[in-house]
């Protein structure tokens, strides 16, 4: 095809083609992140459900091995013990955190508090830190050592006996909650201060001349209008706390993947694959993560639609 | 018209992926020979060993090759070439294997160049036999590395303790005394009556007393876990759990600071250590000089703990070239000189009988030459037992439960049968 011919073509089809030209050259523009998403992100997912049902060693060939990697990882007291572990620590470090950002935002937007940007900025700030530079800096504060500084408070401050913080079975879970906690409560207090401050004054305006009290204005004005928020947040951190990885594998060293009283499913699952070098256990553990995160994304969509829409609630 | 914009879409996309997937895989791989005939060879290394003075040198001697050493923390390097490996890319020419992690490797022979068609055959009466085998695959047709270093055991005593428990403290007095399991029981009784110490410095240790020397270990080279009442690991375990209820048993764990304090400080008496402990001591406990001393440990409990090797995958383009490199590397010459520099003990027999070898004078064991006697450790040792693929993880899982029976107190024969349960799990995987 010669290019006269084309151009006579395209000419005359330029009209109706308008609308897909369009289309396409749009396609294309996305195109470069669709390329890498299915070969870093895609292909991988896919590939772990395949080799879910496999027996794999990672240079060996691999053979089926049917519903057998399910059967071992949920017969597994250990995996147990790591679903347990996820969900304390997920539940003692983001709960907290979610309250105390709610409150922390509506400190920030008071009007008289001054020196506002600096104490948005410093409680910002933990958010911005290595997780690898916390968490070192967390395992040297809580080390087991009695003369360490976490103890230190403990037994000189409250005269009560020292913990075995990398060592005991709540010691542990307290300490990498508290690292959560601290890391991420300032990010969710600014997404807060975010929403507070779209919320129109008009609002308390009428709501003053109604009658009513500051805690009415908080619970029927404030929380039901942050509700789009409170969701963003409760999701994030569910995800987030299901995916708990970096903070106890580095908070415990050598031992994270020896001992059990931190270890989360995720660690379980990097345990299989790479210190049992068993892949097909790793991505079936994977699959079961998956279908818990499921769960608990519709359970946190149950609670939170519900919530909100008391009656005098404000409709979205 | 659809058709060919179609096509002209398809082209954009197979150019946008060839060229990512260009990016991606190439890079590091640049080993290929060039126009002047030069070659480089990759060589990935762990720990301190000085290889890079030994490369430099061998560069000047052969000027058409560059050696490019990259080294990183032993778990990083295992890690890091296992999955090379796994990918069929990015792998070096040649990599140092550690003799704990070696097994994992050996079930992908068809990665590794056979060193015996390289002429490894030629070298072989150099080095000690038992290192050579478990360089070996199980037929013994398959040659995977070269030896290197390797790790004799050792008893590393305080002088100190032993002197106020009424125990001998020149080397070969206590080699002499301490000649059997029961009478290394009997001398650490001695120790905690007087001293109020323990002997042994960990629980971890007491095991190993037996497990290191066990011919078959964990594993049995067909890959079944041999935890059964009489296996060699049980009566390990059974010796580590009578010393520690004799109270002869310390709750340190090696490399935790409180351990080296205590190594420093002399609060426990002895440690069953392999040579490359002596390094270690030297750079790290400024307060025992004069202390330690080292005596050879009673023939049951001759072990090699530690070692490393080095392989040639099948990846490299320059297989006989990287394989001359590292023949030459590990002569008994080179050994000694690695010996001197870093401590590495050799594997090579003849560096035995060296006269630089034999009289080199450690200032931080009080001027005794330990040399001799990690030499004579070495000869004792019979064999390397199997170890297996999954050898590390059904070892935590044993020393889990020790650890439980020593810290909580727990009933030893159910954590026996609690961890060997573990164990058969973990082999399903």
């Amino acid at each position: 095809m010669n290019s006269a011919n084309k151009k006579a073509i395209w000419k005359k089809k330029k009209y109706r083609s308008e609308e897909k030209k369009d289309m396409i050259s749009g396609y294309l523009y996305i195109a470069p992140f669709f390329i890498i998403f299915a070969l870093i992100g895609l292909y991988p997912a896919l590939f772990s459900i395949y080799l879910a049902f496999q027996k794999w060693n990672g240079l060996s060939p691999m053979t089926f091995n049917g519903l057998a990697n399910f059967e071992l990882v949920l017969t597994d007291p250990l995996f147990w013990k790591s679903v347990y572990n996820t969900i304390v620590m997920g539940i003692m470090g983001t709960a907290p955190q979610l309250v105390v950002g709610l409150i922390l935002a509506y400190l920030l937007n008071l009007a008289f508090l001054k020196f506002k940007s600096f104490f948005r900025v410093t409680i910002f700030m933990p958010y911005l830190t290595s997780m690898v530079a916390v968490a070192l800096i967390f395992s040297v504060l809580f080390s087991n050592h009695e003369s360490s500084f976490a103890n230190y408070v403990l037994t000189n401050l409250f005269g009560l006996d020292p913990v075995s913080w990398a060592a005991s079975e709540w010691g542990t879970k307290i300490a990498i909650s508290l690292m959560v906690f601290w890391r991420w409560v300032g990010y969710n207090t600014i997404i807060y201060l975010a929403g507070i401050q779209s919320i129109p004054n008009d609002l308390y305006e009428a709501a003053t001349v109604d009658g009513a009290n500051k805690f009415q204005q908080l619970r029927y004005i404030t929380i039901p209008m942050m509700k789009p928020f409170i969701i963003l947040t409760v999701f994030t951190s569910t995800v987030g706390a299901m995916q708990l990885f970096s903070e106890p594998t580095v908070f415990l060293g050598a031992d994270a993947f020896t001992r059990d009283e931190a270890m989360t499913i995720v660690m379980y699952l990097y345990r299989d694959a790479f210190r049992l070098q068993s892949f097909g256990t790793a991505s079936a553990t994977a699959i079961i993560l998956l279908v818990i995160i499921t769960i608990f994304a519709v359970i946190n969509l149950r609670l939170t639609q519900g919530f909100g829409r008391k009656k005098r609630g404000v409709k979205k | 018209m659809k058709r060919i914009k179609g096509i002209a879409l398809l082209g954009f996309l197979a150019l946008l992926v060839v060229s990512l997937v260009a990016c991606s895989g190439d890079g590091d791989k640049e080993t290929g020979g060039d126009s002047k005939g030069e070659i480089t060879l990759d060589f990935w290394t762990f720990g301190a060993t000085g290889y890079e003075e030994l490369a430099k040198e061998y560069e000047k001697q052969n000027p058409n090759v560059k050696i490019k050493i990259k080294s990183s923390e032993t778990a990083d390097h295992h890690d890091a070439l296992f999955t090379s490996l796994s990918a069929g890319s990015g792998a070096p020419d040649i990599a140092m294997l550690e003799i704990d992690q070696f097994d994992r490797f050996k079930v992908a022979q068809d990665r590794f160049n056979n060193l015996y068609d390289l002429g490894a055959k030629d070298v072989q009466d150099q080095y000690l036999d038992w290192k050579w085998k478990s360089g070996e695959n199980a037929d013994g047709d398959f040659l995977f590395g070269l030896p290197t270093d390797i790790g004799p055991k050792a008893l590393y005593y305080r002088t100190d303790l032993f002197e106020q428990a009424g125990l001998p403290t020149d080397p070969e007095e206590v080699a002499a005394l301490i000649n059997s399991p029961e009478a290394f029981e009997e001398a650490g009784l001695k120790v905690k009556e007087a001293t109020g110490m323990p002997f042994v410095d960990s629980i971890e240790m007491a095991f190993r007393a037996y497990l290191d020397a066990a011919e078959t270990a964990y594993l049995t080279p067909d890959n079944e876990l041999n935890l059964g009442e009489d296996s060699e690991v049980k009566k390990a375990y059974d010796y580590a759990v009578h010393l520690n209820d004799l109270g002869i048993v310390g709750k340190y764990e090696m490399w935790s600071p409180e351990w080296a304090n205590a190594v420093n400080k002399g609060e426990f008496a002895a440690e069953l250590g392999a040579g490359w402990l002596k390094g270690w001591m030297e750079g790290n406990a400024p307060d025992a000089v004069g202390k330690w001393k080292v005596a050879t440990l009673p023939t049951e409990f001759a072990a090699n703990w530690g070692g490393s090797y080095i392989a040639v995958p099948s990846e490299t383009k320059h297989a006989q070239e990287a394989y001359d490199f590292i023949e030459w590397l590990v002569s008994p010459e080179n050994q000694l000189k690695s010996f001197q520099s870093h401590g590495l003990f050799p594997s090579a027999h003849s560096v035995y009988e060296m006269e630089e070898f034999k009289t080199n004078e450690d200032e931080f064991f009080g001027n005794q030459a330990t040399a001799p006697v990690f030499a004579e450790a070495a000869q004792d040792i019979t064999g390397i037992g199997y170890k297996g693929e999954k050898y590390f993880p059904v070892h935590n899982e044993i020393l889990n439960a020790l650890k439980n029976v020593q810290n909580e107190g727990a009933d030893p024969e159910k954590e026996w049968e609690a961890a060997v349960k573990r164990a058969e799990d973990l082999m399903k995987r």
